[in-house]
């Protein structure tokens, strides 16, 4: 699996430029599932046959897209103006490197010097509108032969080992839900399963809500990546959840009120099969649940996910045997099916 | 891509290709300042061979010397700083995390999710921590960030951790050299690693010439923490005259409008200063005219904020020429400059070497 994670974390796929990620899953679904479509946004739903065809209809989802950045403006003096592409904290952007658009030009998201810093200026973060990107351009010709208004880039990729069992990476968010989708896929299933990758769920999980519209699910388990506040002088009240503490189950997020009876499956399933997981403890996030839960007339939804550090960040930061008890905990779920949930 | 060059500038892929390799193996070596040593083997490794002897001074510093071998020939100093701007750990935290001090000037603002490596029994990686919104106080992105409120995040445990890092363990950017377009690149502590690949190009080119004067050649440490090493390496060389070799900001949008005379790929710039000896600045930008090397000019009356004044001050004094390469981002883990400037400044400094004919020259 993290050799597949590596692949899908170093795309340059961001909302509304899914076309790299799509190819890789697509190409490594193709020879497993009984049938796969790219609509006509560019949402990828493939079906796989199980041995049973359960009464209701069961749908995985993991979004392909990540945030970034697209090109606004290009000065006289050969410099970049921006915008992000969802939501990233203005103080993770200056001086990191960026990849742009289908070349992958590596840009420098510049930081004025702190010896040309006013005193006023000192640490505090520069508002978006005002950052930059260098490409090594001098002039605006120069820059508009390698980059266009309207380019999107993403943060360089930087997938790595770190530490005791860990990885970092830009897009972990949610590029770990579709590696994991694609290994669940690759095996033999007990019950029909529909799976879906949809696009900008960082913008407004737009992409989830034509899925809703147009397959009617009735069932959907929302695999994502969500935020770790377990940090350095945090308290633990404020955590929301912790790394090497399992996969996370939420009650509530910032999008979504999950229903109660799959919660309560979905818990009852990781106790009896002994998968370490953990409740969300802490109002936070959202994912593309909100619009399949309101899509059509309406599907009951439960997300299932992984802690990440400085998630919406050059590197977020995930345990890896956390991502093996989700992995473990989908497949138990599977297996069992939803027929009493 | 194609791009104008400055007048004169001979573009050769060989020698750019040299300066690129010279940047990428000097930029690896770490050497956190005060704490020199960790990276000096390397860097002797990598030097010893441009120079007739060389030494390690107690304070940081390589000195390697090529002499010319004439008679009462002087001595010229050339200088560039090894050291470069980092952290110093001061507590093992809960969790696997480190509370760190600056060492040197940094930017709190540049910080949030980058990585470093720790430099304890083994090197390992951290990630500065960021704060997630959610546990971000209303209206505090608004206030100055602060290092005191960032820690790195090593993915040990702290018992782990107590094994590899201590109290005092020094910790560096983590960065590589890539080349972006043109003939520009981006890396760390090309300040000032970059003028050391400078001088080592200068002594590459000065292979096998007729050489007037004796070369003392120091890449010293602790510049960023109160020029230290050149103080006392260049007490120890006791030199006739000096180049010393920094890096300066180049003009950036929203910088001060005396920065648009100092532009990257406008070649390096040379300094007036009360800090630098004005004739032999007035010789230093006679041989760039003479030979068509371009340059640029800077004034900076009181304080050039690099070597300068320590090696001018000397012993009796030394007179000093302050020759900086234009850089973009300084003092990040993405300093930018292009590979022209450094090749113009290492023809510059070796055109100065050679036109100490008779070795001496009027310095009023």
């Amino acid at each position: 699996m993290l050799d597949r994670l590596k692949n899908y974390c170093n795309c340059i796929s961001p909302s509304g430029c899914e076309d790299e990620i799509r190819e890789l899953i697509i190409n490594d679904i193709k020879d497993y599932t009984t049938s796969y479509e790219v609509d006509r946004m560019g949402n990828l739903i493939a079906f796989k046959k199980g041995k049973k065809t359960p009464t209701k209809k069961i749908l995985l989802s993991a979004h392909m897209d990540e945030i970034g950045f697209m090109m606004k403006y290009i000065s006289d003096e050969g410099y970049i103006y921006f915008d992000i592409i969802g939501g990233i904290d203005p103080r993770v952007i200056g001086g990191r490197r960026i990849s742009i658009g289908k070349n992958k030009t590596t840009g420098i998201i510049a930081s004025k010097a702190i010896h040309l810093q006013k005193a006023n200026e000192k640490g505090i973060c520069v508002p978006i509108e005002e950052m930059y990107i260098d490409i090594g351009c001098t002039d605006r010709i120069s820059c508009e032969k390698v980059i266009s208004v309207g380019d999107y880039a993403t943060f360089q990729p930087n997938f790595e080992a770190l530490g005791d069992n860990f990885i970092k990476s830009k897009a972990l968010d949610d590029r770990f839900g579709c590696a994991l989708l694609v290994e669940i896929m690759q095996k033999e299933l007990e019950y029909d399963t529909y799976f879906a990758f949809p696009i900008c769920e960082e913008v407004g999980t737009d992409g989830a809500k034509e899925i809703a519209y147009n397959f009617r699910p009735d069932i959907v388990i929302v695999i994502e990546a969500t935020t770790a506040g377990d940090i350095v002088d945090a308290p633990k009240a404020r955590h929301a959840c912790d790394l090497r503490s399992g996969a996370v189950i939420s009650h509530m997020d910032g999008g979504t009120i999950y229903d109660k009876q799959l919660v309560e499956f979905v818990k009852k399933t990781a106790e009896e099969n002994k998968i370490k997981y953990q409740i969300k403890n802490v109002i936070a996030g959202g994912n593309e649940a909100s619009a399949y839960q309101k899509g059509a007339s309406g599907a009951r939804v439960i997300a299932i996910s992984a802690p990440t550090r400085y998630i919406h960040s050059a590197s977020n930061v995930v345990y890896n045997d956390d991502l093996f008890e989700i992995k473990e905990l989908v497949s138990a779920l599977l297996e069992r099916g939803f027929e009493n949930a | 891509m194609k791009r104008k060059y400055p007048r004169n500038y001979e573009r050769n892929e060989k020698y750019l290709e040299r300066l690129y390799e010279l940047a990428c193996k000097l930029t690896s070596i770490p050497a956190v300042s005060g704490r020199e040593d960790m990276g000096m083997q390397q860097l002797a490794e990598l030097c010893a061979g441009y120079f007739d002897n060389y030494e390690i001074t107690p304070v940081g510093s390589f000195i390697g010397r090529i002499n010319c071998g004439k008679e009462g020939a002087k001595t010229l100093l050339l200088d560039a700083h090894f050291d470069e701007i980092g952290f110093m750990v001061t507590e093992i935290c809960d969790g696997g995390f480190l509370k760190v001090v600056n060492v040197g000037g940094i930017d709190p603002r540049i910080l949030s999710a980058s990585e470093v490596l720790i430099h304890g029994k083994i090197t390992i990686q951290g990630i500065f921590t960021s704060k997630p919104p959610h546990l971000q106080e209303e209206g505090e992105s608004s206030k100055p960030m602060k290092l005191e409120n960032l820690a790195i995040d090593t993915c040990y445990t702290k018992q782990q951790l107590e094994e590899i890092v201590k109290i005092g363990t020094p910790v560096s950017f983590r960065s590589t050299v890539e080349r972006l377009q043109g003939d520009y690149i981006v890396g760390k502590s090309f300040d000032d690693r970059i003028c050391i690949s400078a001088i080592l190009r200068a002594l590459e080119l000065l292979k096998g010439k007729d050489l007037p004067v004796n070369i003392a050649v120091q890449f010293s440490g602790g510049e960023e923490i109160g020029y230290k090493g050149a103080t006392t390496s260049s007490y120890r060389i006791a030199p006739d005259y000096a180049v010393v070799l920094d890096v300066t900001n180049a003009y950036v949008p929203e910088a001060p409008i005396y920065r648009k005379g100092i532009k990257t790929g406008g070649g390096g710039s040379i300094s007036y200063s009360a800090q630098t000896n004005r004739p032999l600045t007035e010789k230093a930008v006679a041989i760039a005219k003479e030979n068509n090397i371009p340059y640029q000019l800077f004034a900076e009356p009181n304080k050039t904020g690099t070597n300068s004044n320590a090696v001018q001050t000397s012993r009796g004094g030394i007179p000093t020429v302050l020759i900086s390469i234009p850089l973009k981002n300084m003092h990040t883990a993405n300093e930018i400059v292009t590979l022209s400037d450094v090749l113009e400044v290492s023809r510059l400094v070796s055109e100065f070497a050679l036109s100490f004919q008779g070795g001496e020259i009027n310095v009023g």
